[in-house]
């Protein structure tokens, strides 16, 4: 390989860590799947290299997205941080919104802040909801309080300060002061990374930060010298959950904004593909083994969202930032089926994970789950797992499904597995659903691209439960995210609260502040040292009817500002509502919430080589027997055909049921529904439309 | 799909695969969370969006509850008995597409008359098999703002059952009835549409469903998801050692007889794999504003059924309920009959809960949680904004409180009242942005919480300047009869509310929690606090770890670690000396300390008057910010 023209990406996941190296001058495309090495992360991530046949000496770029900041706030192995926060105010990050989703269960707990109580000081000061100083900052108060929590062996402070989102400048100067006395303290102020008004959503974004920053930090400058050591000469990006890319520099500094870095990057490989192969609307459906996940592609663009729940609704810890908007239901290849009293039979949430894993792992599982429902019913073979590296124990599955779901519920064992999967089936797509339904949007107007270990096995079943026409299966579907990683751009996104009625809104005032975003956003792009293909720049407001409270998400073409169109800004948020909600009020006045801009540094793209092209008829290599698998629709066992996709052409084409294997997934095609591959590889399968 | 129904006609659950009914649940889960989803969006009025003040559902063709999105929890009988009222009014036979049936009927909901409730039959075939149900909190229905009132006449707009829309038409005269009654027309006719939305997305979805899976299949799957539910119930129940258990506690007055507590007594019975609760004993109607509904006293034995015994089962369903039987004479303050008040309708049920755990605490203590605070501690504020003298009303408060230690832990801090669920506060900077307010502080309440092994959740307090001149008005209750502890804990803070003037020393407290028709200028704030829940177990068996943590975090102050807790810290460190404080346990113990005080006012700080600025100052002479602040800084509070 030449020097300078591998693209590298690694994406760092719980048990698997996937490396993608892309030749700029071949348009080769290679994959490393390697166990993750927790005590060293990067040492799972050069045997990946390796693996994928790439070395980061001939590397161009190094695109990296990891779980380590995620998992530093779910395993709470973060550092002690200290919160300064305006006087009056020390408990919101504890109060929280004071919900109970759990409403019947007395035993209920509540998300548990990362900073205690006695770590969490207040400052007399305060601004008012214009940023008015009603009372100005108590700097030696600040100065003590920051000793005190030196004292304690803090390693980083938030700061939060009321209505920071239209007056930073208390923030500002504080964290100017502990820089001056301390300027090896990892601070971080709210309003650096969102400036939106909810105090205790703001406070938790910013304790987030200081908790995970110290660790991020010092992992991404392990991994910058190791990048050194190792002859690196190119430039490392991270990823964000907003599946754009930036710099290490920033990176160590706005570290939650890498949260979801893995599952954006599956979105916007998803993206990638639809502009290849001319789809405007599709979800993006990753099911792994103990969860699907699903984002949405809407005429080419991929929808966001304002903010995220780390650690799920009843408990989680909020983070208020722009992010891909992806939905996830507890259901993956290890989800266990479980009679419940009563008599329900009941798929998921529990899991029985990597350990010990289904039934059919032989790692001592006891619970049939999803893969063994698979296994069961023939759409797994025992003897081909991750490429016959694995050998399933399919007696053993049978006799778990037998003993804690079939014999129960008076079932045979083909109707017990069979009736998993489609239990399976309705719950992802219940989840799929949400995502487009929530927006208004219908989702039988969207194709289904699906990856993750799990998601090629049931893309098709859950496509017919929601009178979905086309799924595609791209390739290497279990290494999808670094995929994705090699196709994304710089990005960064701003928003500021700025309540203000439509009417009264005055165009210079919204130039300033989106002028002011991009001019960050610009900046941002710069500092990161890539040369850039151009430079896009998307505006939106955050808008509602005066007096309701959800505001929605208006996209606003530039040349609405240009020439101060302000009817044309209401007519648009009038359309957004009327999708959305199926209604609208042209007569209601409309009121501004909050202002959005996303820039990105445009990158250039690697461009896939097409696959050798062959006839209709799949090439006779291909053929890999036939196995008997039941298909619930035509009720009976059907002696289906297998394929190996790897010796699959553009262009072949096969009517279901047939299976076809790869190394780390297999795709289920039913009876009725054909597939074709495309000419770069993908399989398109058309769903029979019942 | 092959649905394989044999037909056996012993049980539905033999009717159906257990496959499909997994399925049709799930569907019912989605269609009901979709609803509520729905309904929160486009809902206008923060009562619905942010407090959750609404219940969806879906109920089968004779209006038994199939599956509810919350919402309310304590509304888990209110739409099924509405539908079925409704239902009995009309007759089916004069039911028809496209019509849809509202009703505020306080005494039908059992709740108050904000409770605007729509209800759509859902057609198959031209027949009825299932209704749509939309319940909603509109921010004001007409009637007196402020004050108490004592009739339900003066509490707002009445509207019988009627067909609001009739075949897909809508009816233009009630609804213009419904603009002319209300404060605030254009905000209530955007609920109204939500609300609408909702039912019908309700409609639409199970309609999807019986053509995808068979109506038979739903219907039948309906069926048996509810014989599961009550199977598993059942089987819970069982496991409650049999017996009768009773249990006493009280209100503090009913906002009209100051000063008179009002009995709760609960008496519960358990037998095999049934439960019964009678309320006989309960009060009878009071002539405040806290009376309730026969349906809402029925809720209350539902949703303590529900804790005990499908917590987390879904959906919320009738089945859940069939081996509860329920003892409620007419004329009880739960049971309550025309023209009672039933403006705070919420309060007392939540008490009527707690005291049924209580009840049951000696049989099943380990599934049970000592009292809460019982209270949403709402503060009423309505005025006219200066900027340009428009009409608002802001509903404050909603601040969470305490709520009670159990068996394995401590119980929570600040969070919200048993009536609701899923209810957020409202964000300060969103107050501050919206009404001329300001937030002076929002905090947890040191000791609160009351001592025990586990300790007690703590209660909040909140601290609102006026900028201007607001009308304000609080009704609390458990202000004296404070949340009570279980198997030797002590009870917690009860609740409170105050008033402080700008420049004074003292706040004004109102002794029983009913702070009513009150006028705030700028520069005065009202103050809000909430109970802390109560303890479980003897503070005395603490362990001293979690101790040493809740003073280091200033949960519970140094003073009422020594008092209550029986900790002696050493002098120089601040540690706690544990071979001293076994020994000061020991004689606690012998001694029969720590005492509890159930009832009583309780102990806050006495507030420290840090700077008192005189009238000299001429507060009128000062601008708005210098006056916001000055106000702040001299405020009296902990």
């Amino acid at each position: 390989m030449e020097l300078g023209q591998i693209r590298l990406s690694a994406d760092v996941g719980g048990t698997f860590t996937d490396v993608a190296a892309f030749d700029e001058t071949t348009g080769e495309l290679r994959l490393g799947k390697t166990l993750t090495t927790p005590a060293r992360l990067v040492t799972g991530i050069e045997n990946g290299v390796t693996k994928a046949g790439a070395q980061f000496r001939a590397a161009r770029l190094f695109l990296h997205g990891t779980t380590v900041a995620i998992n530093t706030i779910l395993e709470r192995t973060g550092a002690t941080c200290a919160l300064l926060t305006t006087q009056g105010f020390r408990d919101i990050y504890e109060i929280g919104r004071v919900n109970r989703p759990e409403s019947y269960n007395l035993f209920f707990r509540r998300h548990e802040p990362l900073i205690e109580r006695d770590l969490r000081y207040e400052i007399s000061e305060r601004m008012d909801a214009q940023g008015k100083v009603l009372i100005k900052l108590d700097e030696d108060a600040v100065r003590s309080v920051v000793a005190d929590a030196v004292g304690h062996g803090i390693e980083a402070i938030a700061i939060l300060f009321l209505h920071s989102y239209r007056n930073p400048a208390h923030e500002q100067r504080v964290k100017a002061i502990v820089a001056e006395m301390h300027p090896d303290l990892f601070v971080t102020a709210s309003h650096e990374l969102s400036q939106e008004y909810r105090e205790f959503e703001r406070t938790s974004t910013a304790a987030a930060n200081a908790y995970i920053g110290p660790r991020v930090r010092r992992y991404l400058g392990e991994m910058g010298d190791h990048l050194d050591a190792a002859g690196f000469a190119g430039e490392f990006l991270i990823v964000q959950s907003t599946g754009g890319l930036f710099g290490v520099e920033e990176a160590q500094s706005a570290c939650i904004r890498m949260l979801e870095s893995g599952p954006a990057a599956g979105v916007i490989g998803t993206k990638a593909l639809c502009d290849r192969i001319g789809l405007k609307n599709a979800i993006a459906f990753d099911m792994g083994g103990t969860t699907a996940k699903a984002g949405v592609i809407h005429g080419g663009e991929v929808l966001m969202t304002g903010g995220a729940l780390i650690g799920g609704y009843a408990t989680g810890l909020p983070v208020q930032m722009p992010m891909i908007d992806i939905q996830e239901v507890g259901t993956g290849g290890g989800s266990i089926a479980r009679v419940e009293m009563g008599g329900a039979l009941h798929v998921g949430p529990e899991s029985a994970g990597a350990q010990p894993g289904p039934v059919c792992y032989g790692r001592g599982g006891s619970e049939p789950t999803i893969t063994d429902a698979n296994l069961i019913l023939g759409r797994l073979a025992a003897d081909r797992f991750l490429g016959g590296e694995m050998r399933l124990d399919i007696e053993g599955a049978r006799r778990a499904l037998e003993t804690r779901v079939a014999t129960p519920l008076g079932l045979d064992l083909r109707a017990a597995a069979d009736g998993i999967l489609r239990i399976a089936t309705t719950k992802m797509s219940h989840m799929v659903r949400w995502v487009t339904t929530e927006r208004g949007l219908d989702v039988a107007e969207f194709s289904l691209v699906a990856y993750g270990g799990a998601g090629p096995l049931h893309a098709a079943m859950v496509a017919r439960e929601l009178r979905v026409a086309r799924v595609v299966i791209p390739r290497a579907p279990g290494h999808f995210s670094a995929y994705g990683m090699l196709v994304a751009d710089l990005r960064r996104d701003f928003v500021n609260t700025w309540f203000t009625p439509l009417v009264e809104a005055s165009f210079a005032t919204m130039e300033n502040f989106y002028a002011e975003m991009e001019r960050r956003g610009r900046e941002a792009v710069r500092r990161s040292g890539i040369a850039v293909a151009g430079i896009a720049v998307q505006r939106a407001a955050d808008m509602r009817y005066v007096g309701q409270e959800h505001a929605v998400t208006v996209e606003l073409p530039v040349e609405l500002f240009q020439t101060e169109d302000r009817d044309g800004i209401k007519k648009r948020f009038d359309g957004v509502h009327e999708t959305r909600y199926g209604y609208s009020a042209a007569a209601e006045k409309a009121e501004i919430v909050s202002l959005r801009t996303a820039i990105t540094g445009l990158m250039r793209k690697p461009t896939l080589e097409p696959i050798r092209a062959g006839e209709v008829v799949p090439p006779a290599a291909a053929f890999r027997g036939t196995r008997e698998i039941y298909f619930a629709e035509v009720g009976r066992v059907v002696d289906t055909p297998s394929y190996d996709r790897a010796a699959l052409l553009a262009n072949n084409r096969i009517a279901g049921p047939v299976v076809i294997e790869e190394y780390a997934s297999t795709t289920v095609v039913h009876p009725g529904d054909e597939v074709e591959v495309d000419a770069f590889g993908d399989l398109v399968i058309e769903i029979l439309r019942s | 799909m092959d649905a394989a129904l044999k037909p056996e006609p012993t049980s539905s659950s033999h009717r159906v695969d257990p496959v499909t009914t997994e399925i049709v649940r799930n569907g019912l889960i989605a269609a009901t969370e979709e609803m509520k989803t729905n309904l929160m969006r486009t809902a206008y009025n923060m009562i619905i969006y942010e407090a959750l003040d609404f219940t969806v559902g879906l109920f089968d063709a004779r209006g038994n509850t199939v599956s509810i999105g919350l919402g309310l929890p304590m509304f888990i009988r209110g739409m099924s008995d509405t539908v079925k009222t409704k239902l009995a009014h009309y007759g089916m036979e004069n039911l028809d597409p496209g019509d849809i049936l509202l009703t505020n009927d306080a005494y039908i909901t059992g709740s108050h008359l904000n409770h605007m409730t729509f209800t759509v039959p859902i057609f198959h075939d031209g027949e009825v098999v299932a209704f749509s149900c939309c319940m909603a909190h509109w921010p004001d229905v007409g009637g007196t703002l402020d004050g108490a009132t004592t009739d339900i006449y003066s509490e707002g707009l009445q509207m019988p059952i009627v067909k609001i829309y009739r075949k897909g038409a809508p009816n233009e005269e009630l609804i213009s009835v419904i603009k002319t009654n209300v404060r605030l027309p254009e905000r209530a006719m955007g609920d109204f549409r939500a609300q609408i939305a909702a039912v019908r997305t309700g409609e639409r979805r199970f309609l999807e469903m019986i053509n995808k899976y068979g109506r038979d299949a739903v219907l039948l799957g309906i069926e048996a998801i509810m014989d599961h539910s009550e199977a598993a119930t059942r089987a819970r129940v069982r496991e409650i050692p049999d017996g009768v258990y009773e249990a006493q506690s009280f209100m503090d007055d009913d906002g009209v007889r100051i000063g008179e507590r009002v009995p709760i007594n609960v008496r519960v019975e358990v037998k095999g794999d049934r439960m019964k609760v009678d309320l006989t004993e309960v009060s009878k109607q009071v002539a405040g504003f806290y009376n309730s509904g026969e349906t809402a006293g029925r809720s209350c034995c539902q949703v303590a059924f529900k804790c005990l015994t499908s917590a987390l089962d879904l959906p919320i369903n009738d089945g859940q309920f069939r081996a509860l039987d329920i003892i409620l004479p007419p004329g009880r303050v739960v049971s309550a009959l025309k023209p009672a008040a039933m403006r705070m309708w919420m309060t007392y049920p939540m008490t009527i809960i707690d005291t049924i755990f209580k009840a049951l605490a000696p049989a099943i203590p380990e599934h049970i949680i000592a009292g809460h605070h019982a209270d949403l501690v709402v503060g009423r504020v309505n005025g006219r904004r200066p900027r340009d003298d428009s009409f608002y009303i802001y509903l404050g408060g909603l601040i969470g409180g305490g709520w009670g230690g159990k068996h394995n832990s401590d119980g929570r801090n600040a969070t919200i009242a048993m009536n609701d669920g899923d209810t957020h506060n409202g964000p300060s900077e969103q107050v501050e942005a919206k009404y001329p307010l300001l937030v002076e502080r929002y905090a947890l309440r040191p000791d609160s919480g009351g001592a025990g092994r586990f300790r007690g959740g703590l209660g909040c307090e909140q601290v609102v300047q006026a900028r201007h001149d607001i009308r304000f008005n609080s009704q609390m209750d458990r202000v004296k009869c404070k949340p009570w502890g279980l198997e030797d804990g002590l009870s917690g803070f009860g609740n409170s509310v105050a008033i402080h003037r700008f420049g004074t020393a003292q706040e004004q407290r109102f002794h029983n929690g009913k702070a009513l028709n009150q006028v705030l200028h700028a520069g005065d704030a009202y103050i809000l606090r909430s109970g802390g829940g109560g303890g479980f177990g003897s503070p005395l068996d603490r362990d001293l770890d979690a101790l040493a943590r809740d003073v280091r975090c200033g949960y519970v102050s140094k003073d009422a670690a020594e008092k209550y807790y029986g900790a002696v810290f050493e002098p120089e460190t601040n540690r706690i000396d544990a071979a001293a404080t076994e020994i000061k346990r020991s004689e606690m113990r012998r001694q029969g300390l720590p005492q509890d005080e159930p009832i009583a006012d309780t102990g806050v700080p006495p507030p420290a008057t840090a700077h008192v600025h005189g009238h000299d100052h001429g507060h009128e002479k000062l601008s708005e910010e210098e006056r916001v602040a000055l106000a702040m800084t001299g405020r009296c509070c902990s």
